[in-house]
């Protein structure tokens, strides 16, 4: 039971973590490799707060969120001067720096040793100390994020980002600011990738670099593309499979290091198999 | 001092022969091939499973490993890309698909031979030559050989031989190429193939110089990648411009502040480069439109 809620937990994270991607890669066009270094900023702004100076959650979480936010502020600034494919190769750039910053600025991120002792969460007196409570919590967030977006993506603002994503020439021909629009979906982004992070940090209690890798950055572009681009539910059930398939595999007796292989090996075939078939939401 | 200029030289090398073979790609299809860091890493590893699982010697083993990575390479080109250039996908969508292919190359490399870093060992460790007081090994020395004679060669093959024309022509405009009775499809399987089998290359030089791992080439991938838009694209010497400049920012910051701190400061003057100058170095215009 314990096990299955573990699994339920993670596919929560990812849930959140792609959908927060879908606003920007989805909506706007932004096809960005830089998640998982919003992800670890949020986890990392967390761990420190609450470690270093004891704050609670729910004054961590605003807080990661803004740093997080900010961060992504001013990367946007600087590399939305790119487009389509240079834009994808800075990203990447952007993952890489972050990491970097993470596995070396030891005095801050405790390097590739990583936080440990991270209290778990309070909510009103109480401790969400087994899975269950903690599954139910991560739920609300889920809802709220999903409403969130749901509503964006049913306002002007959101039928504008998608209008960027379809024809930015156009947008750009009827006095929109395209620049600024992108701008304000990447921080977005960035933003709602920051409550995953600390949810995550409080939920394992011990964070170091490895989980915020390039490699994590594609696994999350992959579950948004596979999902659907600008398909919330798509992004919600692409995460659910692609979480519990490794379980899956593992059922038929492969090792843990296999099973772990094998998933990657199965959505990197299933990228290329959709880009064969085609996506119109990808342009060029 | 001697040291660290030496260095530079030697990483620029590696990294002038990675972004050669990507650049030959990247002009003539016009996207990103993620995918190399793939055959770069492959072309190390095909290596080691001729020279140690099969036992064929090392002198046979180098140049079978080469044509696998080449192989490897045309492999993408005609079962991906190829399908994709017909539907006339855009070339966000190739690299999308790209980097799926990259994960999957990636992922059955460490599966089979696990991700643990590998090394090829040929006896005890060699001191190296001494140049000015500078330290050199011979795998350096014939890095630094054949990335310049690669350079040259595919310069000259550019420019001198009809293939090589017929390379160009289709990089420049491919609908006008095959009007001119260029058949695309055999010259992109040519500019594959060349450019995997220097990736591989580039693989089996820096296995042999440190180690490898499983994702090993998708670092040296991106160095390269980081050299050829900071030099530009398209123009060959700024290449070697943006190479130097790459591997000087990378070993210039591990001197004067620390070792571990060189690869962000490769990206960061990728970005800063970025603002600067959108064009890079050669300044030749690549994108549609900038808006």
């Amino acid at each position: 039971m314990e096990y299955i809620l573990h699994i339920l937990i993670f596919t929560c994270f990812y849930i959140l973590l792609s959908q927060s991607l879908n606003i920007a890669a989805g909506y706007t066009g932004l096809i960005s490799l830089a998640h998982a270094g919003f992800y670890g900023i949020g986890a990392y702004t967390t761990a420190i707060l609450s470690t270093k100076w004891g704050l609670s959650f729910w004054l961590n979480l605003p807080l990661a969120m803004l740093v997080s936010g900010a961060i992504a502020l001013l990367i946007s600034l600087i590399i939305l001067r790119t487009v389509e494919d240079y834009f994808i190769i800075c990203t990447l750039g952007i993952q890489v720096v972050i990491f970097s910053i993470m596995n070396n600025w030891t005095g801050m991120t405790n390097g590739p040793l990583g936080i440990p002792g991270i209290p778990g969460i309070r909510f009103l007196g109480m401790a969400l100390d087994t899975r269950i409570k903690f599954l139910a919590l991560l739920l609300f967030f889920v809802l709220i994020v999903w409403g969130i977006l749901k509503n964006v993506s049913r306002s002007g603002f959101g039928n504008t980002l998608k209008a960027i994503g379809e024809d930015e020439i156009y947008v750009q021909s009827i006095g929109k600011n395209v620049r600024q629009y992108r701008v304000i979906s990447f921080t977005i982004g960035a933003i709602l990738a920051a409550i995953p992070g600390g949810l995550y940090a409080h939920y394992v209690s011990y964070i170091d670099p490895a989980s915020f890798t390039v490699s994590e950055s594609i696994f999350i572009l992959s579950i948004v593309i596979i999902g659907g681009l600008e398909s919330l539910a798509g992004s919600c059930l692409s995460s659910v499979f692609l979480v519990m398939l490794p379980e899956g595999l593992r059922f038929l007796g492969m090792s843990n290091n296999t099973a772990a292989g094998v998933r990657q090996i199965i959505y990197g075939a299933i990228l290329v198999l959709i880009m064969l078939k085609g996506n119109k939401r990808i342009k060029g | 001092m001697t040291q660290v200029v030496l260095n530079i030289f030697i990483s620029a090398s590696l990294i002038l022969l990675i972004a050669n073979s990507f650049s030959i790609l990247y002009t003539t299809v016009k996207f990103f091939h993620l995918a190399h860091g793939a055959v770069i890493t492959a072309g190390a590893y095909f290596v080691f499973y001729f020279s140690t699982r099969l036992s064929i010697p090392f002198l046979t083993a180098v140049p079978l490993a080469i044509l696998s990575g080449a192989l490897l390479g045309v492999l993408c080109e005609v079962f991906v890309y190829r399908q994709m250039r017909k539907k006339r996908r855009p070339a966000l969508a190739c690299l999308i698909a790209s980097l799926g292919l990259y994960v999957v190359f990636q992922n059955c490399i460490s599966l089979y031979f696990g991700s643990d870093a590998k090394v090829f060992r040929f006896g005890p460790v060699e001191a190296g030559h001494k140049v000015l007081g500078a330290h050199i090994t011979t795998t350096q020395l014939i890095t630094i050989e054949v990335s310049v004679l690669l350079f040259f060669m595919t310069g000259l093959f550019l420019r001198h031989t009809s293939a090589g024309r017929s390379i160009r022509a289709i990089a420049c405009d491919q609908e006008l190429g095959e009007i001119y009775g260029i058949n695309s499809n055999k010259i992109i399987i040519i500019v594959f193939a060349i450019g995997s089998a220097m990736a591989a290359t580039a693989g089996i030089l820096a296995a042999i110089d440190t180690n490898m791992t499983p994702a090993f080439g998708f670092d040296l991938l991106l160095y390269g990648v980081v050299a050829m838009v900071v030099g530009g694209v398209g123009s060959t010497w700024s290449i070697v411009a943006g190479a130097l400049l790459v591997s000087a920012s990378r070993n210039f910051a591990g001197y004067y502040i620390d070792t571990k701190w060189m690869d962000a400061v490769t990206y960061v003057v990728l970005i800063l480069f970025l603002i600067w100058k959108p064009l890079g170095f050669s300044g030749h215009r690549l994108k549609k439109i900038n808006l």
